[in-house]
């Protein structure tokens, strides 16, 4: 795996609304920018061996950043793979798509559910959002949240950004009515 | 969020409290949100970096206490009030991210104004000692700090430039960290940001002022008509 650097964004939000947010509320970023393993290589129909040698890496480099970056307990969280223009949005959902990429940060966040994700091909600078939702129930709505991320130089044509993105609570002044009043 | 996992952020309890003090002083002067951007360079164009280098900012997001107000208006009581605070702020945040003062090699500032304000507001929150004395302290350097500053609507990019903290002149050690911020500054907010590196530019080979050569219009007369 060749990896160009790593991006970390943290955000503490302490007012909303014109209203406190009290304690601070927290959200954090962990990104690689990579080589796209399959980059210049034309269509690729087997994509495992690419999988093989870089989802679980990233995976393993990405959790413990992120969960730094955020320095709470884990409630929310989500994915993302933005590639570069030379590959495909396959490479991207390739690399974040399998367990072993996602194993990692479930089994450190003591996650079960599926991580929300964001796809797409885009050139540097783009701006992306990573959609979050909490850990262990995905349908707890306080918790849907999203964090946007742009990184001016990356992905090059022949990168991929990979993400992790982590929030300590719900989102500042929620006050939906639960899901459960609805049914 | 827990007790538990406020404390997760501290190595003690007086950490903790003066987080906590910190957070309440920042919300006091009108901050409404803190970001932090970090990038550790591993690679860059075809080589791998000896050392890797890291680079953060830290931005806060202020209300602006002089938006639509008169230009004759005194900045000076809300700068002391507002500036140092965020010189704290920030900093503290540096050098959490880069492993204290001492990693820190390189530094700069900006403040990005929204469209209800005057450039001159951006500048009043870094320009004056109250902002950069305290940073320099902080981050333990003593040249004059680099800057930009500007006006613009939110989600601007925004360039922070940096040079070396103690020999200012360090060729080197010029660079800029580029960020932008989804949702400031709003019309009556302010951004203002702190940047430091651990290093150097990627792969430095431009010389400095102790290698070039005499440079001037006449020596270079066979090139410039």
């Amino acid at each position: 795996m060749n990896i160009r650097k790593i991006v970390t964004l943290s955000e503490e939000i302490l007012t909303e609304g014109g209203r406190p947010v009290t304690p601070g509320a927290r959200v954090a970023v962990a990104v690689a920018v990579v080589e796209n393993p399959w980059a210049g290589q034309g269509f690729v129909e087997d994509l495992s061996q690419g999988i093989d040698a870089t989802a679980s890496d990233l995976g393993a480099l990405l959790t413990p950043k992120v969960i730094e970056a955020l320095g709470a307990p884990v409630e929310a969280y989500g994915k993302a793979a933005i590639v570069g223009i030379e590959g495909e949005v396959e490479h991207g959902s390739a690399l974040i798509h399998t367990l072993k990429f996602g194993d990692h940060y479930r089994k450190a966040a003591s996650a079960t559910t599926l991580l929300p994700a964001v796809e797409k091909r885009a050139p540097a600078g783009t701006v992306f959002d990573i959609p979050m939702k909490h850990i262990t129930d995905a349908t707890i709505r306080s918790h849907h949240q999203t964090v946007e991320v742009r990184i001016a130089d990356a992905p090059h044509p022949g990168e991929i950004l990979i993400a992790l993105a982590a929030s300590a609570q719900g989102r500042p002044q929620e006050r939906l009515a639960p899901l459960s009043t609805e049914q | 969020m827990s007790d538990t996992a406020l404390t997760s952020r501290s190595d003690d309890g007086t950490d903790l409290q003066q987080a906590q003090l910190m957070e309440e002083l920042a919300r006091q002067v009108g901050v409404r949100k803190i970001t932090v951007l970090t990038e550790e360079l591993l690679r860059d164009g075809q080589g791998s970096l000896p050392t890797s280098v890291t680079r953060a900012a830290a931005a806060a997001i202020v209300r602006n206490p002089w938006a639509g107000s008169p230009v004759s208006n005194d900045l000076a009581p809300e700068t002391e009030r507002i500036a140092p605070v965020l010189a704290k702020v920030l900093t503290d945040r540096l050098t959490a991210a880069l492993g204290g003062a001492g990693e820190i090699e390189a530094f700069g500032k900006s403040a990005v104004v929204g469209l209800n304000g005057e450039v001159e507001h951006a500048a009043a929150l870094i320009h004056t000692p109250f902002f950069g004395n305290l940073v320099r302290e902080f981050l333990e350097g003593t040249s004059i700090l680099s800057f930009s500053d500007d006006r613009a609507e939110p989600g601007t990019s925004i360039g922070v430039p940096m040079w070396h903290k103690e020999a200012a002149s360090t060729r080197s050690h010029y660079q800029t960290l580029t960020l932008s911020l989804s949702d400031a500054p709003h019309p009556d907010e302010i951004v203002v940001i702190a940047a430091a590196s651990t290093g150097s530019r990627p792969h430095p080979r431009i010389g400095d002022r102790t290698t070039d050569r005499p440079v001037t219009a006449e020596i270079l007369e066979g090139i410039l008509p």
